[in-house]
């Protein structure tokens, strides 16, 4: 088998602008995929909308391609009905902690055994490169002309609250990071979350001064750094994977899907 | 011969359960949250019976559909601000097609208004409440008998359809309490028409227009329209199997009165003076049933919770203006039904001069 079998390769080239980095992460999913024997009898991929929730139309799995920012609800239902399929949430920055953001921290809290891939790109890409809580103090977008405002969301923070839940650091550059990252998320007893830096060039790059999508990965390549072994919390530009104490209960029958009960139903 | 006193929302869990159910995601809302509550309840005594109290009802929604999805008959009771969140997902189980069940037990709207106050106010949401065309069945019981032999029907049109299937009721008659004998209503149980996720297909189901081959279809109008025309085909073809209404009282009068839900029960003393039709099938209406009946009289009263919500839908069905007795602010009485009736000059006459026990 290759990874190629995971991917409807007859619907290329995919709908992404050259130089997107949603196709890397596409890339190095179905590699994982690959290796840990997923097929479409024993996963789902549930997407959100945005340039990222396209990904499931180009995979050989049974896809749900949700509403703007539902893909956790929806995600977390499959698997509380079939906890025995893997179940891999595919959305943008945007999708996951903007409009779906409530449903991320209960997500969290709740701790189902799913998987989320972040692409973030930190602006809203489809609908034309808006800021969003992941962008940066200070970059202009097409909705923030004189910089963003707001300090962008504290991920890793948010998802370790929860200390039996799984969050990695890593961008489109570190691709065999990326990769260890999202074979570990997927094998995690419990909410793990992969928040990975990628590239819009079209709807953000170009405009902060990016000439090209190869500039950028440089930049990443330049400016992140692997946290210390062991880290518990990461600085800004650090990667590396901040793990909680892996969950022992099954579910339990009320509130089922949850590996925070006691398993004493 | 199980004779029992059961409430109208208990009445919704059992029928659920009855129809095969076993996922069920919900937000407490009054005067809901007995579903919920014994939902939770009957899940704690059979783990196959899966239960969410979700962070909000947008969550709740999304669950049923992804639990449908997985395989589980599923679905979920809210009210009137509850449902309004939940219309997007609504609209999104309509485009994919997804057996479900939505329980909307209406209060007095907009907004927060009158939490614990009967209201028939959604109906019309039922229909339009999503963005888009999509064809909408919705059934509205009018006993606790009946909030459990409709709640079944609604799972089984739910499967024919597959579509999500709404089921109105209202604080009312949520909260009411009736002798029932459940092994009396006997329904035949529609089996999953949707194979679930992971069965070893490469299906999208998207909510976004796409070709059946997953290619985005956002510009294609031929594309649309066939899409659409089919599945409103499947809905109204599966409806017309379902099309329950009652119609009785006194046939030989003058004027027919057209009353649903709790508000049929509480005009029931109008019984000797009027005729009554009773659509059960809320969505798709009952044209033909309406355009056969209403003929016969001379006047239509529609008595309703809502200023004129089902009397305008009746309007345009008819062509024909009808009289209006909006029972608004939670007075859904019998007191309420005959000032309706009086300020319209359509008061019988022992009704005016009949104290009320
Ligand atoms: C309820 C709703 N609100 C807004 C939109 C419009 N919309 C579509 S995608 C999107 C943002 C996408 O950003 P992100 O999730 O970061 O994905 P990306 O395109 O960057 O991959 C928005 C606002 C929508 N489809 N639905
Ligand atoms: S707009 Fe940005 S995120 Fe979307 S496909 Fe183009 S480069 Fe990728
Ligand atoms: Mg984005």
């Amino acid at each position: 088998m290759s990874y190629k079998d995971k991917l409807k390769t007859e619907l290329f080239p995919t709908i992404w602008c050259p130089g997107c980095g949603i196709g890397l992460i596409m890339t190095q999913l179905a590699m994982v995929m690959d290796d840990l024997g997923l097929d479409k009898t024993n996963t789902v991929i549930v997407t959100g909308i945005g340039c990222t929730g396209r990904m499931g139309a180009y995979m050989q799995f049974d896809s749900v391609y949700t509403l703007h920012g539902r893909t956790l609800p929806v995600a977390e239902a499959i698997k509380t009905v079939r906890p025995e399929l893997n179940v891999i949430v595919v959305s943008g920055d945007g999708d996951l902690t903007s409009i779906g953001g409530n449903h991320l921290l209960h997500a969290i809290r709740r701790n189902p055994s799913i998987t989320v891939l972040c692409n973030n790109n930190e602006i809203y890409g489809l609908t034309g490169g808006q800021t969003g809580p992941t962008t940066p103090v200070g970059t202009k977008t097409v909705s923030s002309p004189e910089g963003a405002t707001f300090s962008p969301v504290n991920l890793q923070g948010l998802v370790n609250t929860n200390g039996n839940a799984f969050y990695a650091k890593t961008t489109v550059y570190h691709q065999g990071q990326m990769r260890r990252a999202i074979k570990e998320a997927i094998e995690w007893p419990g909410f793990a979350f992969v928040d990975i830096t990628s590239q819009c060039i079209e709807n953000n790059g170009r405009r902060i001064g990016f000439p090209s999508a190869n500039e950028m990965l440089n930049y990443y390549k330049k400016e992140y750094r692997q946290a210390p072994p062991g880290s518990t919390q990461l600085a800004y530009h650090q990667l590396g994977i901040v793990k909680g104490k892996p969950a022992e209960a099954e579910p339990v029958a009320v509130g089922a899907g949850s590996k925070n009960g006691s398993g004493e139903a | 011969m199980a004779k029992r006193l059961l409430q109208g929302n208990e009445a919704v869990l059992l029928g659920a359960v009855k129809a095969g159910a076993t996922y069920f995601a919900g937000y407490p809302i009054s005067p809901s949250s007995e579903i919920l509550m014994a939902a939770s309840v009957y899940a704690a005594k059979h783990p196959e019976f899966r239960f969410l109290q979700a962070e909000d009802e947008i969550a709740s929604a999304n669950a049923i559909i992804g639990a449908s999805l997985a395989g589980a008959k599923s679905f979920t009771a809210t009210s009137g601000p509850g449902f309004s969140l939940m219309q997007e997902a609504i609209g999104y189980a309509h485009k994919l097609g997804v057996p479900t069940v939505f329980v909307d037990v209406q209060r007095v709207g907009p907004a927060t208004g009158m939490p614990t106050m009967p209201g028939q106010g959604d109906i019309l949401q039922t229909r339009y409440g999503s963005s888009g065309d999509y064809t909408s069945i919705v059934f509205y019981p009018s006993s606790v008998a009946e909030c459990y032999e409709y709640t079944i029907q609604a799972f089984n049109c739910a499967e024919e359809s597959q579509s999500p299937v709404v089921l109105l009721s209202d604080a009312f008659l949520g909260h009411l309490n009736e002798i029932v004998d459940l092994d009396t209503i006997d329904v035949p149980i529609v089996p999953r028409t949707l194979e679930p996720l992971a069965s070893g297909h490469t299906r999208l189901f998207s909510g976004v227009a796409t070709y059946p081959d997953g290619e985005p279809a956002t510009a294609d109008a031929d594309e649309f329209i066939r899409q659409y025309e089919e599945a409103k085909e499947r809905r109204l073809e599966v409806a017309e199997r379902y099309a329950f209404y009652e119609y009785g009282w006194n046939k030989d009068a003058e004027t027919l009165v057209i009353a649903f839900g709790i508000t049929r029960r509480i005009a029931q003393p109008l019984a000797p003076h009027f005729a009554l039709f009773r659509p059960i099938r809320i969505w798709p209406v009952l044209q033909d049933q309406l355009r056969e009946i209403a003929p016969r009289y001379k006047r239509l009263i529609v008595i309703e919770g809502s200023d004129g919500q089902y009397a305008s839908v009746v309007e345009r069905v008819l062509y024909r203006d009808v009289h209006r007795v909006p029972l608004l602010g939670g007075r859904m009485s019998l007191e309420a039904v005959r000032e309706g009736l009086d300020r319209i000059g359509l008061l019988p006459r022992d009704l005016a001069e009949a104290t009320v026990s």
